[in-house]
């Protein structure tokens, strides 16, 4: 029995109206309704849970009343750059059926939890990025909109051999939408091939009465990179997952992210590595604000195997507190099972630097504009790792936005 | 170093902690636990209705508690069956409350303590031991100076008889309560001998204070209760030694220590920890600290099959601290899972906590750490820091930190890091002589210089001469 109550219309006929009208092959209406059967079995992502207390409650959430799967709709921009392809997930089951296929589900496991299964089932957008051998592409945006209560959407990004690709992907909320909650989920797949370059930028800036879930996972390939970056500052409560195999031989990884809570967000985000080769490389960083009775929920994994001989392995993650009615939980864990490793993680949580706020108050700068500042260099470490100006400079606005 | 110092680094380490005796009990419980067993340890003990009360409430709660088996990554506990435990044996000693000299013991008992070189050290450096065979003290020995002082060391079932309002305050109600988890309620229904400390106000204790558990028959449980009550200004050190022979059967130990830290007042807790690789440790330590006092963990664990163990303190009062330093060594078929829990409930306390531990020949070590900053704890501030040294791909080690923190005003710090043996430092050495392992044991001692510069330097020893000896793969 799953822990989670079920859609109102959801049923095998909702799954094969979702599928039906966009004219699905057989595999992938069987993939759907799969996971609709499996929905009952499964549970939902695990949370961190210490003596008496369940860090982030899922539980909570009511998917009969937020999730409406016939009514989904979204907006979406995508922009290409040369030689590489960008489709809506429908057409690119037209124009790449095999590698659709092959793709979906390789790095997510749609039966992975009770979440990515109601995903799968249901998702009606999403993205498939297909970068041939040799391409490289700079400039690809996917930005989104949601129209609707609720809205799932699954992105496919495949790499073939050194190629390389800069995605960036935002998600706001658009039209007035009749509900008091909402619902967005995301799945996204990234299978980076040999020696590609993957760097794939996240923006979600929702409205506050959304309830966000969102899984991003790369298999990243021999001497592959997968750089990504998550900036959060929407939702009223985000699950975020963004997850890093190391499957090839010299892969590299790097999970950059920033989260801003105020009022009374929860942000739950997870950055996880697993390094199953040798000469592997993770860099794990993590800069978080909370204002207000703002919550943050960080786990940290780094997972060393059996054979990733000769691992580098590292994690940061720094919380800033700006009130005192917030609260800032963190995990950072370390799993090593091969002694030829270097693996540091490390973890700090304070508030603004009250040395700092003098120095600058002295020099005849307003205590709101010092804090304000203070706080936008806070992130820098995170801004710097964005190499789209683009990106970095609405991430900048953002931040900035939520200070005035 | 001195002569004394010399001879306790030749006493042969391994010949001291692994040899059996046979087993000459005088009574002993069935196997299993029942509300039967639990009025038979009560009656044979005399202790009064609100113990037996308290064991039955706890042994309730026992029933009632499923056991832990969704925690990340923890060991094994499906071969601790509690039907195939004797939870309790009183070796045949005469005096019930345990004598106070050495030589009215039984041979066998005598020679089991002289063999692991207790008196000797008591003659050298204690204020008072205690020692305890299977579950009821046999020795207790505190020098006159304290004693005057109002100082009370003795074996826990005597303080029942002895100090029932103080033991009846404290014992397992506000600081370890047999509802914390599943084994601080078996340890509540079947408790037997252990430890009461009591320091009253603005006393120190100067030479530390030293308890020894020996665990001698086979498949049995040890459950001893320690109790430290140290009233506001006083100062005392308490150091805990445990050991058991192999058997091929599992045994059991779950201790239960509670410290009272009052205000302004410093207890240190030093614990090496050396259970047979067949023990399953499953203790529960926790201390509640009042304001300005300072509690102080010190741990080496090297023995037992699987250790789950996190010594925690409450820090209740403004500007109160804690210290914990812990040492954990793996080897082969060992799983060692161990931390620190701190609890900062009040303004300006400081918690540092400082975790080592070496993983070798398929050996498990995992810091698990949990840091509570509540709200209103402000200006507070914890750091921990947890090194893992690993031999071998066969090994794992791992770290599973939690902080909570409710509070902005606050510096909180978490570092881990993970390496191997380094082997450049393996090749300095060896190219100035040493062998391989020579080398490698002298890494391994410098590692963990740390925790036993902390230790009396007898623990430092016997620390130093136990890690050698897992170096060597000699002890079984």
């Amino acid at each position: 029995m799953s822990s989670a109550q079920l859609p109102a219309n959801l049923s095998t006929e909702t799954v094969r109206e979702i599928s039906e009208s966009r004219d699905e092959p057989e595999w992938l209406l069987d993939a759907r309704l799969d996971a609709l059967d499996a929905l009952e079995s499964l549970d939902l992502p695990d949370v961190i849970q210490t003596p008496g207390r369940r860090w982030t409650n899922l539980e909570a959430l009511d998917f009969e009343s937020l999730v409406d799967p016939l009514d989904q709709a979204d907006e979406t921009e995508r922009t290409s750059d040369e030689g590489v392809e960008v489709l809506t997930f429908t057409e690119a089951l037209e124009e790449h059926p095999d590698l659709v296929e092959s793709a979906f589900g390789s790095t997510i496991d749609p039966q992975e939890n009770y979440l990515t299964a109601l995903s799968a089932a249901l998702f009606t957008t999403g993205t498939v990025v297909y970068v041939p051998e040799g391409v490289d592409a700079e400039d690809v945006t996917i930005r989104a909109e949601m129209n609707s209560r609720s809205l799932f959407s699954h992105t496919l990004v495949v790499t073939e051999k050194s190629s390389s690709v800069t995605i960036l992907e935002s998600i706001e909320s658009g039209a007035e939408v009749d509900a008091d909650a909402r619902y967005f989920s995301n799945l996204v797949e990234i299978d980076a091939g040999e020696n590609s370059y993957v760097q794939y930028g996240s923006l979600q800036d929702l409205e506050e009465d959304t309830y966000t879930y969102s899984l991003k996972r790369a298999d990243v390939g021999t001497y592959a990179t997968v750089n990504w970056i998550e900036g959060n500052l929407g939702s009223r409560l985000t699950r975020s997952d963004v997850e890093s195999e190391l499957n090839g031989d010299s892969a590299e990884t790097k999970i950059v992210g920033a989260f801003f809570g105020h009022g009374g967000q929860h942000f739950d985000v997870n950055a996880r590595v697993w390094h199953e080769a040798e000469n592997t490389t993770a860099d794990l960083v993590t800069r978080g604000v909370l204002d207000d009775q703002a919550r943050s929920v960080y786990e940290g994994v780094q997972d060393v195997g059996r054979d990733a001989w000769n691992t580098s392995s590292y994690q940061r993650e720094n919380t800033l507190m700006l009130s005192d009615e917030s609260e800032a939980d963190a995990s950072p864990k370390l799993i090593i099972h091969n002694h030829d490793t270097e693996a540091s993680h490390s973890a700090t949580v304070g508030q603004v630097d009250q040395e700092d706020l003098f120095y600058m108050v002295s020099r005849s700068i307003p205590d709101q504009q010092a804090r304000n500042m203070l706080v936008e260099g806070f992130f820098v470490p995170v801004l710097e790792e964005i190499e789209v100006d683009e990106f970095r400079e609405d991430l900048e606005e953002l931040i900035a936005a939520r200070l005035r | 170093m001195s002569s004394e110092q010399d001879h306790l680094k030749e006493t042969d380490t391994e010949a001291r902690f692994d040899f059996k005796k046979e087993e000459t009990s005088a009574f002993q419980t069935e196997k299993g636990l029942t509300e039967e067993t639990v009025r038979v340890i009560s009656e044979d003990k005399d202790e009064p209705e609100w113990m037996l009360n308290r064991r039955l409430r706890a042994l309730e709660q026992f029933q009632e508690m499923p056991m832990p088996t969704d925690w990340p990554g923890q060991p094994d506990l499906s071969e601790v069956d509690i039907a195939e435990i004797v939870p309790y044996i009183r070796p045949d000693v005469d005096v019930r409350a345990g004598v106070d000299d050495w030589t009215e013991l039984p041979d066998e008992i005598k020679d089991t303590f002289d063999k692991l070189g207790i008196p000797e050290a008591e003659k050298n450096a204690l204020s008072g031991v205690g020692a305890q065979y299977e579950s009821e003290v046999v020795y207790q020995n505190m020098q006159e100076r304290w004693e005057e002082k109002g100082v009370i060391f003795m074996n826990m079932d005597e303080a029942v008889q002895k100090h029932p309002d103080i033991v009846r305050e404290h014992f397992m109600t506000k600081c370890v309560p047999p509802s914390d988890n599943k084994f601080a309620a078996l340890h509540g229904a079947v408790w037997s001998g252990g430890s009461f400390v009591y320091v009253p106000e603005d006393v120190t204790v100067e030479m530390p204070v030293q308890a020894y558990f020996r665990m001698n028959s086979e498949g049995m449980g040890q459950f001893e209760h320690t109790l430290i009550v140290a009233e506001d200004g006083a100062e005392v050190h308490y150091i805990e030694g445990c050991s058991a022979p192999k058997y091929s059967a599992f045994n059991l130990h779950s201790g239960g220590v509670e410290v009272f830290v009052g205000e302004d007042a410093h207890v240190q807790y030093s614990t090496v920890q050396n259970w047979s690789k067949n023990t399953y440790n499953l203790n529960t330590k926790r201390a509640l600290v009042e304001a300005g006092g300072r509690m102080e963990w010190i741990s080496g664990s090297m023995g037992s099959k699987a250790t789950m163990l996190y010594p925690s303190t409450v820090l209740k009062g403004p500007g109160a601290s804690d210290n914990h330093i812990t040492i954990a060594f793996a080897g082969e078929g060992q799983n060692i899972d161990t931390g620190a829990k701190v609890y900062h409930n009040a303004p300006n306390t400081k918690s540092t906590i400082e975790s080592k531990s070496i993983s070798k020949d398929g050996g498990r070590t995992n810091y698990r750490g949990l840091v509570h900053i509540a709200d209103g704890a402000e200006d507070s501030s914890t750091s921990v820091e947890c090194d893992a040294l690993m031999f071998d791909n066969e090994s794992t080690s791992d770290t599973m930190p939690y902080m909570e923190i409710n509070e902005s005003k606050v510096d909180v710090a978490h570092e881990a890091t993970v390496g191997k043996i380094g082997d450049e430092d393996v090749f300095y050495l060896q190219s100035r002589g040493l062998d391989d392992d020579d080398a490698k044991q002298m890494i391994v001692s410098g590692f963990i210089e740390p925790i036993t510069e902390e230790l009396p330097i007898e623990y430092a020893v016997e620390l130093n001469r136990l890690v050698e000896l897992e170096m060597e793969g000699s002890l079984g």
